[in-house]
């Protein structure tokens, strides 16, 4: 048990590291769109439904499972700044609103485009 | 940003991802239904928690680098706690069980109380300040 308190608690620490860096990184759009949220979620998930999968086969071990899925992935990926930052947007002005709109559906469809791929993708392509 | 910084980003991050890791847990064995409500709960307190403290630590919610508490706390702790990647897995893994629709309608679900929830935590925020 204590192993698992370990792994999760390493896990998300490095996740939201590199979700850190990723937001110093990847530039916001001149209208305010917040790329850099969208690129870490969208990279999280994909590789979370990556792990998934192939923790689904046996091809990735418990600990491996819960070290990226749980840990990493979930730590990269945020749904609290994605809320936030929506309604921040929403209320600043008609312009932004319409941008924070495109925002949560661009982030929804494209998630769930990547979730799929990323099982697909883990259970029964090559890798 | 100072590396001080990050090791306050991942401090948080950790014991973030460990709450969440244990709250999925408890509610996961207290309630058994195809909704996903452990990662439901887990997004929609932690909208609320960001956007109360953002107004109480008087931050933008995207320039929150630099002091130690927005780092750990708000970057950290919430960022670590919620999730999008489990929130996209879980409506996956439940359109497996009952088809897409029931899966869009957990996502819109989960985003429309996230919103709500960030917004009535500013609110709150505002309210008392």
């Amino acid at each position: 048990m204590l192993d698992y308190f370990i792994v999760v608690f390493v896990g998300g620490a490095v996740g939201s590291i590199l979700r850190e860096f990723t937001m110093l990184m990847v530039p916001n759009l001149a209208d305010g769109f917040p790329m850099d949220i969208l690129v870490a979620n969208l990279v999280a998930t994909f590789l979370l439904a990556l792990v998934t999968a192939l923790h689904r086969r046996q091809i990735v071990s418990d600990k491996t499972n819960m070290l990226i899925g749980t840990g990493i992935m979930g730590g990269l990926s945020t749904f609290s700044s994605f809320a936030y930052g929506s309604v921040v947007l929403m209320s600043a002005s008609t312009a932004s609103a319409i941008v924070a709109s495109v925002y949560v559906v661009v982030s929804l469809v494209l998630g769930y485009i990547a979730v799929i791929v990323g099982l697909k993708l883990g259970g029964h392509g090559s890798a | 940003m100072t590396p001080l910084d990050v090791m306050w980003v991942g401090l948080g991050g950790g014991l973030g991802s460990l709450l969440r890791w244990l709250t999925g847990r408890v509610v996961g064995e207290r309630y058994h239904s195809d909704f996903p409500l452990g990662t439901f709960l887990i997004n929609v307190t932690g909208a609320f928690a960001m956007g109360y403290l953002s107004v109480l630590f008087m931050v933008d919610w995207h320039d929150r680098h630099g002091a130690a508490l927005n780092s750990a706390v708000l970057t950290g702790v919430l960022g670590g706690y919620t999730t999008f990647s489990s929130m996209q897995l879980d409506a996956a893994k439940l359109a497996e069980k009952r088809g897409h629709v029931p899966a869009g309608f957990y996502l819109l679900l989960s985003v429309v109380a996230g919103l709500i929830a960030a917004a009535l935590g500013g609110a709150l925020a505002r309210a008392l300040g």
